[in-house]
């Protein structure tokens, strides 16, 4: 449902703006999906007046204007000085000006071109301040040799949006199915009116009814099917003069999307979007005996609809037909043969109330699907056809030079009346978990229309009103409260409402890590942190001592676990097992500075780390195994896992050439410029007190850095659907030159056809010479827009060879 | 075995000349060589020899460009049955190769152990904080933790330990300085859980605690904790027994038979233990239960309102309980586990049976 909220402002006045209000609508149900500002593209365009004309010195075809567009202010100055090509600018006339600054929608020399910004310009010699626009640039049409004359009552000045009636804003509503009676302006104005508090002012007719001419001499009604019809009014207005609606009429159609035909036909569609009854106009000539009969059609009738299309009835389809022939589908067409024309002189409105199903099963079986017919089957109002039917006589009145027949035919068999349901506030309030009184109530439902009779003992006996089919029992009208009163101003309860905002409430934080490692074959230990104070010292200079240690070797808490995990590498190969792959989640702690921040105890910091130890055989030994020690690169194997697991690409490795006091082939890692920790191999002098033999690798990570994931959900990226090209190349450099270096620069060589690039292979020895080897990838190329020819390979292919062999002195080695 | 027939009197009725010897005495030959053909490598061979353009066969159609011209078509014919009979001989040996190499060059050994992956462990002190947490979270519970190295108030004082109060006593500390000391508890971290927020509060705060303990089979100079706390409106003493029944349910099985006994913390009143039927003799008497028949698996009680009131809480307004679990206990319990220090030596052997 398209709201204009220009239109709107005619039954509710509000000072709040449109967004504001939209979010008001959305809250209570009537979901605001787009706000649309009609005039938006003509901001910067003014009415303005041309009060001089003379020729360009240096050029034929222009002229140069003098324009009044009598802006306040000083800058721009009240009359612009325009340059302009149009042929047909004249003094006097009233202009669209586009201002310095405003977006012209079109350009005249090219089509295709994007909206273009005016700026000042000279042209040939002479300053122009603006454009007097076309009726092409401003894109309301396709006029492009002159410029757009206004009218010349219009007002200099006046915003060109406000001119031509576009400053209007249009809401597109999404209406649920149970709610007709916000099909209509009238009916969104009451929702608006009862959540700002305001009146409701719904248009009070009176109707000017000529004496003489009675309806009833004129048109008699018979309702045969009483099921599917249970009213029918209608008006009759002769002596109309057909033609275009006004300029008001047809802009408020247009807003809401309505395209104007002529005024008769524009009025009932103007009265249904107003008030949400459908109404329709026959051509009262054309009806033959004085007379509308209601029934169904009988199977396998024909009848041509007024978009010229045959249907064939079935005996359900309810018909409006005169006394020889059907006229109209009831509710959801009318016919060509009693179809308004421009020679149409009388009118005959018909406003109905049709049964929902009736008509939504009809509208299935034709395919047809109208305005009409869209309100019909979800429920009108009944009790609204008089109403609707006044309303547009009194405009065909107006608008049309009609004369309005003396009363109305309003045949109503079956009296459709309001419902009465009694609503107990102790179960609104235990519905809701509120502990709202009968006077709010009382005052979320009168402004909607649901009137309250009685008020016993906290029962109320409520009225609920015609036009809202969905309200039928108790729980409705408790949905009606909560929505008025706001949901958000209903608490929001749990059995009680834990904030579990900073907590964890996985079972397991860093459960994600463990289930890797224990995935990739290691054992976790608990170890003690209590350690020896000499042995800490090792490790740190900031070491927190015990006063009162139980023993000696318990006498401070650990600084890093690698002496914890030194400790169980040494019981472990005391008693035999010396392959080991271990892991550890805990803390360690040192002393800090007291004014230090971010520690609960001032001068103690905890952090919580990742320890990671590989000891002895690199596979799982077997009768096919290898007896292989484990080396740096199992351990740098398994941190870039882990890292690409948890912290995708995040991550970065330093070389340190090794300086650590307790290892070598140190290798950092950062996260984002942040140290998370380090991997190395434990120094000889180190492991000989710890009585180890075998070599041992560790890693320290912080996994509070790990952890601290800024990611939500991954998004989805797409694979490409086009065949991957694999490229091995054997590069021969310098013996110092860095695998990482080599490969970045391929990579970036590569750009984005090089998909994936794997280091597959190493040589050194001969053949090639010494302080040579020879470096193996193997490239993937692939496009995600197009399956790659041979040629574009190659040229990807020989741009990284002619690079890498500048940059680094590579040579592709000859297989 | 199956060899298309050669018509031998065919080959020795018109052909008496040297390349018709050299065809007979060539079958011969080749019929023995194809008989022994026993490898791919012997196959290979009789290929070459024979088959092969420079091969036995190809060399008589060598010899026949020098055959008169009026015999060439009868000698051409001759030699192309002879060449597609020692073909068949070759197709045949084949054919007897490969049917018997699957079954007897390779033998597979089935039962040779698969290729090993390593398998990791996960610490039964872990496995037996993850299944607490878990309960504890699925009845909404969240998860907070605090610092192990605290201060006195934090410890002691903002849990109703007076200064040089008894009660002290109960926990033997490690200090690192004046005021300054290894939790005994995981309970500080309610206070400082409970000062940062407003209940409605729910969480469990698992940690590990520290004593100075002479360390033996029974005690550690360290263990974990899993502490409780629940403060709202209305919380009661029926709702905590009915969490810790629920928990205990949940985690040692819901035929459990419990008790709840009254004890004392300084910083909840009521204060309850509860006790499990020993399920390692089903309540009869074990040296586990000391044969009482009881093993007491949890502390609790209401949050005692000076607590309450440390914490800015008006105890009027707010009730709460809370508990404790002891991780280890719970552990060495579960799994039978003779001696806790085996818990913190991590021995490959013990870990790789959980
Ligand atoms: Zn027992």
């Amino acid at each position: 449902m398209r709201l204009s909220i220009k239109w709107l402002r005619q039954y509710v006045q509000f000072r709040i703006s449109p967004e504001d209000l939209g979010q008001r609508l959305t809250s209570v149900g009537l979901e605001v999906e787009s706000i649309e500002h009609l005039g938006k593209v003509f901001d910067g365009f003014v009415v303005g007046e041309v009060i001089r004309v003379r020729k360009h010195a240096n050029a034929d075809k222009l002229t140069v204007c003098e324009v009044d567009v009598r802006r306040k202010g000083t800058s721009p100055a009240s009359v612009l000085q325009i340059v302009c090509g149009a042929p047909n600018v004249q003094k006097g006339q009233k202009v669209a000006v586009g201002l310095i600054g405003a977006v012209v929608p079109k350009n005249q020399h090219d089509p295709e071109a994007q909206p273009f910004v005016l700026s000042k310009l000279k042209v040939r010699g002479e300053e122009s301040n603006g454009m007097i626009c076309s009726e092409y640039e401003l894109g309301l049409g396709t006029d492009a040799n002159g410029i757009l004359v206004l009218d010349e009552t219009a007002n200099v000045g006046t915003p060109l949006a406000e001119y031509f009636g576009l400053n209007d804003i249009v809401f597109e509503i999404g209406v649920t199915p149970n709610r007709p009676d916000c099909l209509s302006h009238i009916g969104i104005a009451r929702e608006v009116a009862a959540i700002l508090r305001k009146k409701l002012a719904i248009p009070k007719l009176k109707i000017r009814e000529e004496k003489k001419s009675n309806i009833n001499e004129s048109i008699s009604i018979k309702i045969e099917n009483r099921r599917d019809c249970a009213r029918y009014s209608a008006r009759l207005v002769t002596g109309i003069n057909v033609g275009p609606s006004p300029v008001w009429m047809q802009t408020s159609l247009k807003a809401v999307g309505i395209r104007p035909i002529n005024n008769i036909v524009d009025i009932t569609n103007y009265v249904m979007i107003e008030c949400g009854q459908p109404l329709h106009a026959f051509d009262y000539d054309r009806i033959q005996g004085k007379q509308i009969v209601v029934r169904s059609a009988s199977e396998g009738e024909k009848f041509i609809t007024l978009d010229q299309k045959e249907h064939a009835l079935s005996a359900s389809t309810l018909m409006i037909c005169d006394a020889k022939k059907p006229i109209a589908i009831a509710g959801v067409m009318g016919g060509m043969n009693s179809e308004i024309s421009n020679s149409t002189t009388s009118v005959l409105i018909e406003s109905a109330y049709f049964d929902p199903a009736s008509i939504r099963k009809t509208a299935k079986e034709l395919g047809i699907s109208s305005d009409a017919a869209y309100r019909f089957e979800r429920g009108t109002d009944p009790n609204g056809t008089r109403f609707a039917a006044d309303r547009a006589a009194e405009l065909m009145r107006d608008l049309a030079d009609g004369k309005i027949h003396k009363g109305a035919v309003d045949e109503y068999p079956r009296k459709i009346n309001e419902r009465n349901i009694d609503v107990r506030i102790s179960q609104v309030n235990r519905v809701l978990g509120t502990a709202l009184v009968a006077s709010d109530v009382k005052e979320y439902l009168l402004p909607i229309g649901i009137r309250i009779l009685k008020n016993s003992k906290g029962r109320l006996k409520c009225i609920a009103p015609t036009f809202r089919p969905d309200l039928e029992q108790e729980i409705d009208i408790i949905e009606e409260i909560a929505r008025i009163h706001g949901y958000a101003n209903i608490a929001d309860k749990m059995v009680s409402a834990i904030d579990f905002s900073g907590m964890t409430t996985s079972p397991d934080e860093f459960h994600e890590i463990r289930r890797f490692l224990e995935g990739s074959g290691f054992s976790e230990v608990v170890t003690n942190s209590l350690v020896d104070l000499r042995m800490a010292q090792m490790f740190s200079d900031r070491v927190v001592s015990i006063l009162n240690p139980i023993s000696k070797d318990l006498s401070a808490m650990r600084p890093s676990s690698v002496c914890s995990m030194l400790q169980t590498v040494s019981h472990n190969n005391n008693y035999g097992t010396k392959d080991l792959r271990l892991f550890e989640l805990g803390r360690t702690y040192e002393t800090v500075r007291k004014e230090e921040k971010g520690h609960p105890v001032p001068g103690y910091a905890e952090k919580e780390v990742l320890a990671l130890c590989l000891s002895g055989r690199r596979e799982h030994r077997g009768w096919d195994s290898s007896d292989k020690g484990v080396d740096i690169y199992d351990m740098k194997g398994v941190v870039e896992a882990l890292l690409n697991k948890i912290l995708l690409d995040k991550f970065h490795f330093i070389y340190y050439d090794s300086h650590s006091a307790l290892t070598e082939q140190t290798i950092a890692v950062e996260k984002n410029g942040t140290y998370v920790g380090f991997l190395g191999k434990v120094k000889a002098e180190l492991l000989r007190k710890f009585s180890i033999e075998n070599d041992v690798y560790v890693s320290e990570l912080n996994v509070q850095v790990l952890v601290q994931s800024d990611e939500g959900a991954r998004s989805y990226s797409p694979s490409s659907k086009f065949p991957i090209v694999t490229r091995d190349l054997a590069f021969v450099v310098e013996r110092n030159v860095l695998a990482e270096d080599l490969q970045r620069r391929i990579v970036k060589i590569g750009g984005k056809l090089l998909a994936q690039i794997v280091l597959f292979d190493i040589f050194e020895g001969k053949p090639l010479s010494e302080n040579k080897k020879s470096l193996a990838f193997s490239l993937q190329l692939n496009s995600s827009e197009k399956t790659l020819t041979e040629e574009e390979v190659d040229s990807v292919v020989n741009g990284i060879v002619a690079d890498v062999h500048n940059t680094f002195g590579a040579e592709l080695r000859s297989s | 075995m199956f060899y298309p027939e050669y018509n031998k009197t065919f080959a020795m009725a018109e052909f008496q000349d040297s390349l018709a010897q050299s065809i007979t005495s060539l079958r011969a030959k080749a019929e023995e060589a194809a008989r022994t053909i026993a490898t791919t490598d012997a196959l290979e061979k009789f290929r070459i020899e024979f088959l092969a353009r420079k091969g036995s066969v190809g060399q008589l159609f060598e010899e026949l460009k020098s055959v008169p011209p009026d015999v060439k078509p009868k000698y051409g014919k001759l030699l192309n049955e002879f060449r597609i009979f020692v073909d068949a001989l070759y197709q045949s040996a084949k054919t007897k190769i490969e049917s018997t190499s699957a079954e007897t060059d390779t033998f597979i050994d089935l039962t040779l152990p698969g290729r090993g992956l390593p398998l990791g462990t996960r610490h039964p002190i872990t496995q037996t904080l993850d299944d607490i947490k878990s309960i504890f979270v699925s009845m909404g519970f969240g998860v907070v933790d605090g610092p192990e190295i605290e201060d006195d108030y934090h410890n002691f004082e903002a849990l109703n330990f007076p200064p040089n109060h008894p009660a002290r006593d109960m926990q033997d500390t490690f200090f690192l300085d004046k005021d300054v000391l290894l939790r005994t508890h995981t309970s500080p971290v309610q206070i400082r859980v409970m000062k940062e927020r407003r209940p409605p509060l729910r969480v469990i705060m698992p940690g590990r605690v520290y004593r100075n303990e002479a360390i033996s089979a029974r005690s550690y100079c360290l263990f974990h904790q899993v502490e409780g706390l629940y403060v709202d409106r209305n919380v009661s003493f029926s709702e905590l027994k009915g969490t810790l029944v629920a928990f205990a349910r949940a985690f040692y099985g819901s035929s459990l038979k419990y008790k709840f006994r009254p004890s004392f913390f300084p910083f909840t009143e009521p204060s309850l233990e509860m006790d499990i039927t020993c399920f390692l003799c089903s309540g009869k008497g074990c040296r586990v239960c000391k044969q009482s028949g009881w093993l007491e698996v949890l502390g609790a009680g209401m949050v005692h309102p000076n607590v309450l009131r440390n914490v800015g809480y008006d105890p009027e307004e707010f009730t709460g309980y809370a508990f404790g679990i002891g991780v280890e206990r719970t552990t060495i319990l579960r799994h039978n586990i003779p001696d806790i220090r085996l818990l913190f030596e991590n021995d490959m052997r013990f870990l790789k049976q959980f």
